[in-house]
């Protein structure tokens, strides 16, 4: 029985109707649709074709994958002439590893690593998985290249305009190339 | 006495029942038009604050996304209000009064199309006795529409011809969402949505944005040939349980009106909050606002009702008649809350 159902089981057993209220439980859930966004709609096509796109900035050169529609350094708007075509290998410059506490809802039991990666030519990608990687072995500088789900499989469900990258449905993860590490001083200024 | 703070740019979107655009992409338009009305460069802003509302949104620290749309990077000195932009139109004014900074951009933007509005609002209320009862912002609008026709305030023939008028109105506005030139006795054959309320009396589900440019007296003289000047401002706020108000009267609007000086000379037009159609009536009651003053000349908050912009969108249209249409005085209004709780008003002149 979990705390919760022994709490419920407390409550039905000991009403006194003379206690006064000191709490009460109130469940709530709200539901939002968005649609995609232009860009992050033609972001999600992409990855069904296994391409990563972006946009670059025309004024700084600063690769935006997923395409925002806009530069927030320059204040520029984007638009469909500034997309380019991502590399599907890059670096790790930066990780969390995320240890699950059992809140309602949570899936995972072990820790996990979430890493945020540099693209070899431009363009940063957060929140990714290294899946056949154990999480102590996850370390910045790792060179890494793309799992894209088999043909089959491939969805891009999951992904919404907030997804900021991580499109799991499409993206299984990254897995190290084997080559040596990169310079980490180099990218450590690049992740978050 | 205050400082003289004046209206320099201003601009919004158009009203969306439903936009695919996000909101930092719809917003980022909207700040730079306004940015370049007034003739600023975007560098040169003082202070920026804007109002939000994370629980439309549905993201938690989604009013930061937004920032992205004013370009924060060198970092700027900037504020959030989780209500309409008029209140943090009302914070930069505040922020301008300390002379160390001459300008200021405010923003408020809102995407209601996501989320289903009647199970969100009520949310904000007392959450012991009103939210769950799932008390919605119709349902109190109704219980104060019907306190309002039992006392024999209104008719819903003037509430029929209220949204008629505002619906003529917007035809000509640009960034309205409904427009239309309707009788009002066939809108009074409509069935009740909520009664006594029918789908007239009801404000649009929409998303947009507005974004104003703050300017001090000085900088606000060599930037426009046309400043707009906020000669009074003040909010005010009633009691939060509806059962303890008097419905048919709205106080805070009294009393910010009067602190406004709205009272202290004629008022030519008015752009008010009403965001449903029997408010205009007891706002313009509450105002003083006589059978003489333009009310609504954009078609009010029921031809557009991007919420956490709409109030800012009075003081743009308030602004606009002034700086574009002649006007010499302005009241602008702007309300949070159910049935009118709190209210915000300003007085706008021109030179």
């Amino acid at each position: 029985m979990t705390d919760a159902k022994q709490d419920d089981a407390k409550q039905d057993e000991a009403v006194d109707p003379n206690a006064p209220v000191v709490g009460m439980d109130y469940f709530m859930q709200l539901e939002y649709q968005e649609q995609l966004c232009p860009v992050v709609r033609e972001f999600a096509d992409a990855l069904m074709e296994k391409r990563l796109i972006g946009h670059k900035c025309p004024r700084c050169g600063l690769v935006y994958t997923p395409p925002r529609g806009y530069c927030p350094i320059c204040t520029v708007q984007t638009t469909k002439a500034d997309e380019i075509e991502l590399t599907t290998r890059g670096i790790v410059t930066n990780y969390t590893v995320v240890t699950p506490v059992q809140y309602y809802g949570q899936e995972a039991t072990e820790p996990f690593a979430k890493v945020s990666l540099q693209l070899d030519g431009g363009g940063n990608l957060s929140l990714q998985d290294m899946p056949n990687v154990p999480v102590g072995q996850v370390h910045p500088g790792m060179r890494v290249e793309v799992i894209w789900a088999p043909d089959a499989e491939r969805n891009v469900d999951d992904i919404t305009n907030r997804s900021w990258g991580s499109a799991e449905g499409a993206i299984r993860g990254w897995k190290p190339t084997g080559e040596p590490d990169a310079p980490i001083d180099e990218y450590s200024d690049k992740g978050f | 006495m205050a400082n003289d703070i004046a209206i320099v740019g201003y601009a919004q979107s158009p009203s969306w029942r439903e936009t695919d655009l996000t909101e930092p992409q719809f917003l980022f338009p909207v700040i730079s038009e306004a940015i370049e009305r007034a003739g600023v460069e975007r560098r040169e802003i003082g202070f920026t604050c804007a109002g939000s509302c994370d629980y439309l949104s549905g993201q938690t620290f989604a009013f930061v996304m937004n920032l992205e749309a004013v370009g924060a990077w060198p970092p700027i000195s900037e504020s959030h209000v989780e209500m309409d932009g008029a209140w943090a139109l009302y914070e930069a004014w505040v922020r301008l009064q300390h002379g160390d900074i001459d300008t200021a951009l405010v923003f408020g933007s809102g995407k209601s199309s996501p989320g289903r509005p009647s199970e969100i609002y009520p949310l904000q209320m007392d959450p012991y006795t009103l939210t769950p009862l799932g008390a919605d912002p119709v349902s109190l609008a109704a219980l104060q529409a019907r306190a309002l026709l039992d006392a024999g305030r209104i008719t819903e023939r003037e509430m029929a011809e209220i949204a008629a008028r505002s619906r003529k109105r917007a035809i000509g506005n640009p960034y309205a969402q409904v427009t239309g030139d309707d009788d009002p006795d066939s809108l009074l054959k409509e069935p009740y949505v909520t009664a006594p309320l029918r789908r007239h009396d009801l404000p649009p589900i929409s998303d947009g944005a507005c974004a104003v440019v703050l300017a001090t007296a000085d900088k606000a003289k060599a930037l426009s040939n046309r400043p707009v000047w906020i000669r009074g401002i003040d909010h005010r706020i009633d009691i939060h349980q509806p059962g303890m108000r008097d419905l048919t009267e709205s106080p805070s609007t009294r009393l910010a009106g009067k602190n406004a000086g709205v009272r202290n000379a004629k008022v030519d037009v008015a752009e008010l909050s009403a965001t449903f159609s029997y408010q205009e009536k007891l706002l313009c009651e509450e105002l003083g606002l006589g059978d003489d003053v333009d009310v609504n000349p954009s078609g009010g908050a029921l031809a557009a009702n991007p919420v956490m912009a709409v109030g800012l969108a009075r003081f743009a249209e308030a602004a606009r008649q002034i700086a574009e249409h002649g006007k010499g005085r302005a009241v602008a209004h702007a309300t949070s809350g159910q049935c009118l709780q709190q209210n915000l008003v300003a007085v706008l002149e021109g030179d």
